[in-house]
């Protein structure tokens, strides 16, 4: 068990330079996940911390102790790849035993530990196979399994359920999460699925472009998305965002748009009068009101798709010369064509300055780059 | 319907015909010749049974031959794979590609010389009083270094010159295995506590078991036709420490005696044995 310090950490390669000034602090038993869009750095920054690439610049310290210059079997970590990245020619047990017996641990001893940790995956009936003659999700057990035995300090994990179906996917999900509960080693996750990163983690690493743009709970990222990067990544269906000037109005901000009008709270937002912004309400935001009684935070149209998500409907329809998602419970979504208006409660608004910064006076300040909020 | 399937009949044949011309003829040829006793002095021959066979059993020089010819086997052979593999991994793991690739051009020059050509260059190299490859022994001792004519260094020196065509130009070949590899594994074996030389011989050489056994087996069959190498470094010499079989057959038969009934003999014993031996290698290996 240790936690993990990045600090200043750069990679180049050549002159081209990937990962920026990164700094992050992973507490011990921590779950911290890494998201991003593919080519983030995500991936690079992981296999800096495994010893896999080489550190540019800054310093990534295990459990105290700085690890730039140390060997990959040195540092205490055990990693598990996307592609599972078993040694094809040896059988389940010698897989799972491999680094055991490369510490030279007692025969005994291996032979129970590994006993041990097939149970807990379910692997037992496996151990005499080869990788080929196993299913994905049962090589990516063997694959959890090679790195558990060794009770490493830091578990790394680079998008181990890629390669698996929906279904398969979701079931690993919940055993790594148990996993995680059961054996708390900290564990960073990369991933670039925003539904593994919200379900598993403590907190969520935001990446884009080699930095960081957001760190935080999945709940903070979801509710107080930093930037506008963060708040278009995270949610699905995506937010809806809409152009809007500012207006000091009394007591409130007035946000004019092209024929719609919102009202925000000066309390929550720090703005300027006449400031161009950026509004963001998500598609479940919005609440279908069948009687138009006033004009403001009001967004109306023709409908112009239906498409069903069992529960729900996502209606899109064209406002202020955007498209706007909505989403509404199946059994009352309207035919396409229909006029319709939906309303926005003023607390679920999120603005943005033409910077992708938020405007909220809370998010400002706090969740400074990888301090822990 | 029935030109579909009377087509193949027509291209096949042509090249059919050419390969039993070329090989089965003589071959049945060496073998009724290796039941009579002909000799190149004389138009006739009459048949003899299994005397040839007999008579080579009890030829001390043809037992000679035997233990030459698998020492030749067992040398070139072993220590092609070694150079390959070592230097494929030197190269794969302490070279940059681009270098790489410039190498892999120059080691593969050694193979594309004609064998004759090689073992002429080879056989100056180690002459006694000129050659460029005893020159610092000369300088140093001031005593001529002869190797080929050496009893001892004879079948080693020329050994060299076959690894030196097939080891390099092998490297090359596990280079571009290694390359073709997938590098997770390895990775994993970083993290799971193997050291560079582990990774190699636990992960990475066990992956690649099945080429490299090919290639060993390609190098088998390759090692037994070294005729032209041995014929022109040493003829078999000195005495007959580097005759193999197919030196010593080609000697009784069109050189010493003209014997060539003896010498189809021991053709076809040649044959028969590495078919068999072969075969069983073969099979032991894909399993």
């Amino acid at each position: 068990m240790s936690n993990i310090v990045c600090a200043n950490v750069d990679k180049n390669y050549g002159a081209i330079n990937v990962i920026k000034d990164f700094n992050l602090e992973v507490a011990d038993r921590e779950f911290i996940v890494f998201l991003g869009p593919s080519g983030c750095g995500k991936s690079t920054l992981l296999r800096m911390v495994a010893g896999l690439e080489e550190i540019s610049g800054g310093d990534v310290m295990i459990g105290g102790t700085r690890v730039n210059d140390l060997e990959p079997r040195d540092r205490g970590v055990a990693m598990v790849f996307q592609n599972y990245a078993l040694y094809p020619h040896m059988t389940i047990y010698d897989n799972i035993a491999f680094g055991l017996k490369r510490m030279k641990v007692p025969k005994v001893e291996i032979d129970q530990r590994i006993r041990a940790v097939s149970a807990t995956l379910g692997l037992d009936a496996y151990l005499e196979r080869k990788p080929t003659e196993l299913s994905g999700g049962q090589q990516q057990r063997v694959a959890i399994a090679r790195a558990m035995i060794k009770t490493p300090k830091v578990f790394l994990f680079d998008e181990p359920l890629s390669n698996l179906d929906a279904k398969l996917r979701n079931h690993m999900r919940i055993e790594i999460a148990r996993l995680h509960q059961k054996l708390q080693t900290t564990t960073i996750y990369v991933t670039h699925d925003q539904l593994e990163a919200m379900t598993l983690a403590d907190r969520i690493v935001l990446m884009k472009g080699g930095a960081i743009e957001q760190v935080g709970t999945p709940a903070e990222i979801y509710e107080r998305p930093r930037t506008l990067f963060v708040a278009g990544f995270i949610g699905t269906p995506n937010m809806n965002f809409l152009d809007v000037t500012a207006h000091s109005d009394g007591e409130s901000w007035r946000l004019e748009g092209d024929g719609f009008r919102f009202r925000a709270s000066r309390q929550v937002f720090d703005l300027r009068d006449g400031q161009d912004l950026t509004l963001g309400v998500r598609p479940s935001a919005l609440v279908s009101c069948p009687d138009v009684v006033g004009t403001e935070n009001l967004l109306s149209g023709a409908i112009d798709l239906v498409e069903f998500h069992g529960d729900d409907a996502l209606v899109t329809f064209h406002a202020a010369g955007r498209e706007i998602g909505a989403l509404v419970p199946a059994a009352t979504a309207p035919t396409p064509g229909t006029q319709v208006a939906f309303s926005v409660n003023s607390e679920s608004l999120h603005v943005f300055d033409r910077t992708g910064l938020s405007m909220r006076r809370q998010s400002r300040g706090d969740c400074i780059q990888g301090t822990v909020c | 319907m029935k030109n579909k399937t009377t087509l193949p009949w027509v291209f096949l044949t042509p090249a059919m015909v050419v390969l039993a011309v070329l090989a089965l003829v003589p071959t049945v040829c060496a073998i009724v010749i290796s039941f009579e006793d002909r000799e190149l002095s004389r138009p006739d021959g009459n048949f003899v049974g299994f005397d040839n066979y007999l008579a080579l059993f009890s030829d001390r020089r043809f037992v000679n031959a035997i233990t030459v010819s698998l020492s030749w086997e067992v040398i070139t052979v072993g220590f092609t794979m070694l150079i390959a593999v070592g230097l494929g991994i030197l190269l794969f793991e302490c070279v940059s590609p681009r270098t790489r690739n410039i190498l892999a051009v120059l080691f593969i020059v050694p193979v594309i010389l004609p064998r004759v050509s090689a073992a002429f260059v080879w056989k100056f190299a180690f002459h006694p009083l000129y050659g460029i490859a005893t020159y610092p022994y000369k300088a140093i001792t001031g005593q001529p270094l002869d190797l080929l004519s050496n009893p001892l260094t004879a079948l080693g020196t020329v050994a060299l010159v076959d690894v030196w065509q097939w080891g390099l130009f092998f490297s090359v070949i596990v280079l571009k295995l290694l390359e073709t590899l997938p590098p997770q594994p390895f990775e994993a074996a970083r993290l799971d506590h193997a050291r560079a030389w582990e990774v190699y011989a636990y992960v990475a050489l066990p992956m690649l078991k099945a080429p490299l056994i090919s290639l060993a087996f390609v190098k088998m069959i390759e090692s037994l036709r070294a005729f032209d190498l041995i014929y022109v470094m040493t003829r078999g010499g000195p005495g007959i420490s580097t005759e193999t079989l197919d030196m010593y057959a080609f000697s009784q038969g069109f050189i010493e005696s003209g014997r060539i009934s003896y010498a189809s003999g021991m053709a076809v014993l040649m044959m028969i044995a590495t078919s068999i031996a072969f075969t069983v290698i073969w099979k032991r290996a894909k399993i």
